[in-house]
């Protein structure tokens, strides 16, 4: 089995890489174009210089470049002061993360579904574990209380306990 | 055959070319490792870019704001987990800084688009104004260019616009959008050929009309 049409496409895509960097290479010389090789495609040629034109670095406010800096020197700040405290540097961070990222990793694919959610089985399972540990508590607390005491001695303690109000009138 | 081409050796003439496999902010990574407060210097150096694929990605500048935000609060709590891994060997898993960065800046603006349940508007115009204020109000084909530019970019299909901005505004080598987007070199290389056939053929056929006699 050959595969003519994916080589010549591969070969193609390998040229207009080429031209990309001699075009970008030419950019920093402030010059319009770059050499080409004639095989080049001059529909790829023409949108390659007008995008080289057009799409230009987009800069931020300097207001919000500041009061991001801010914010990270706070975090940063926080990260230094939580270990010497006795405490985990990451947990001091994500208290002074924005509204939601606690529910996903930033550095998973996003591509995997895993980028959501991976953070929330371990929070939910940690919350229904600390919530199930106290339900269980609670109900064991309330059955030992409502149990009827077979033991002598439980039934002996139980006598003595039911004795004390009485001695005391 | 030796791969990456991570980080681009800028130069004179063919150095452009050259290759280093160490990544430039390596000392700085370090220095934010063991003081916090010193990722200031990779923040400073990454804002504009990061800001601008966000902007890119997202079209509206508050959105964009707030990814980059994320991005590098993000960046700052998980500095501890990055890995450089810049060496020939290291293969499809090659990662240096700013491709690190950039994943994470790809992920967070992804997040983002779920959370608000839109697909990215097209706000082209309006993106030509902000780009290079002085530039661009100096010269009208300037504004023209950026706004065209914008508005074949924002034809294309999500991932086939996501490489051509790594490749346009942030000059990205094939190797580093290859990291950032997950896939391999030759794949990244044939979606910028397609995108850019793909630009060209709708340039000819909106020029050709016209032509005729005019």
């Amino acid at each position: 089995m050959t595969l003519p049409g994916r080589d010549a496409g591969e070969a193609d895509a390998l040229l207009t890489d080429r031209y990309l960097e001699s075009l970008l290479a030419a950019g920093d010389r402030h010059a319009e174009d770059a050499p080409a090789e004639a095989r080049l495609d001059d529909a790829v040629r023409a949108a390659a210089t007008r995008l080289r034109r057009g799409l230009v670095r987009v800069h931020p406010s300097f207001r919000f470049e500041e009061r991001l800096a801010n914010r990270l020197n706070e975090a940063a700040r926080s990260m230094r002061l939580a270990p010497a405290a006795g405490g985990e540097g990451s947990v001091a961070v994500r208290s002074i993360q924005p509204a939601d990222p606690g529910d996903f990793d930033p550095l998973a694919d996003p591509d995997s579904n895993d980028a959501v959610g991976r953070a929330r089985p371990l929070l939910i399972g940690g919350a229904l574990t600390s919530a199930a540990i106290s339900l269980a508590g609670a109900a064991f607390v309330a059955w030992r209380r409502a149990r009827p005491l077979r033991s002598p001695m439980a039934r002996a303690a139980r006598a003595a306990h039911a004795e004390r109000p009485r001695r005391a009138d | 055959m030796p791969r990456p081409a991570l980080g681009k050796v800028s130069g004179q003439g063919s150095a452009r070319a050259g290759i280093s496999h160490l990544d430039r902010d390596r000392s700085l990574v370090e220095a934010a490792r063991r003081d916090p407060e010193r990722f200031d210097a990779l923040y400073r150096r990454y804002l504009a870019q990061v800001y601008s694929y966000a902007y890119y990605e997202l079209g509206d500048h508050h959105d964009a704001e707030d990814a980059t935000e994320r991005t590098f609060l993000a960046a700052l709590a998980n500095l501890g987990r990055f890995e450089e891994r810049a060496r020939p060997a290291d293969g499809d898993g090659a990662s240096t800084f700013r491709v690190w960065l950039f994943r994470i800046a790809r992920n967070v603006v992804a997040n983002q688009r779920r959370e608000r349940r839109r697909r990215p508007t097209a706000p082209l115009e309006a993106a030509a104004a902000v780009a290079d204020p002085l530039d661009v109000e100096r010269d009208a084909a300037l504004r023209d260019d950026a706004a065209e530019a914008w508005r074949a970019v924002g034809r294309l299909p999500a991932d086939r616009r996501r490489a051509l901005v790594l490749r346009f505004v942030e000059e990205m080598s094939t190797a580093e959008i290859a990291g950032i987007l997950g896939r391999s070199e030759g794949a990244v290389r044939v979606l910028i050929h397609r995108a850019l056939r793909a630009i060209g053929r709708d340039l000819v056929r909106k020029a050709k009309p016209s032509e005729p006699g005019r």
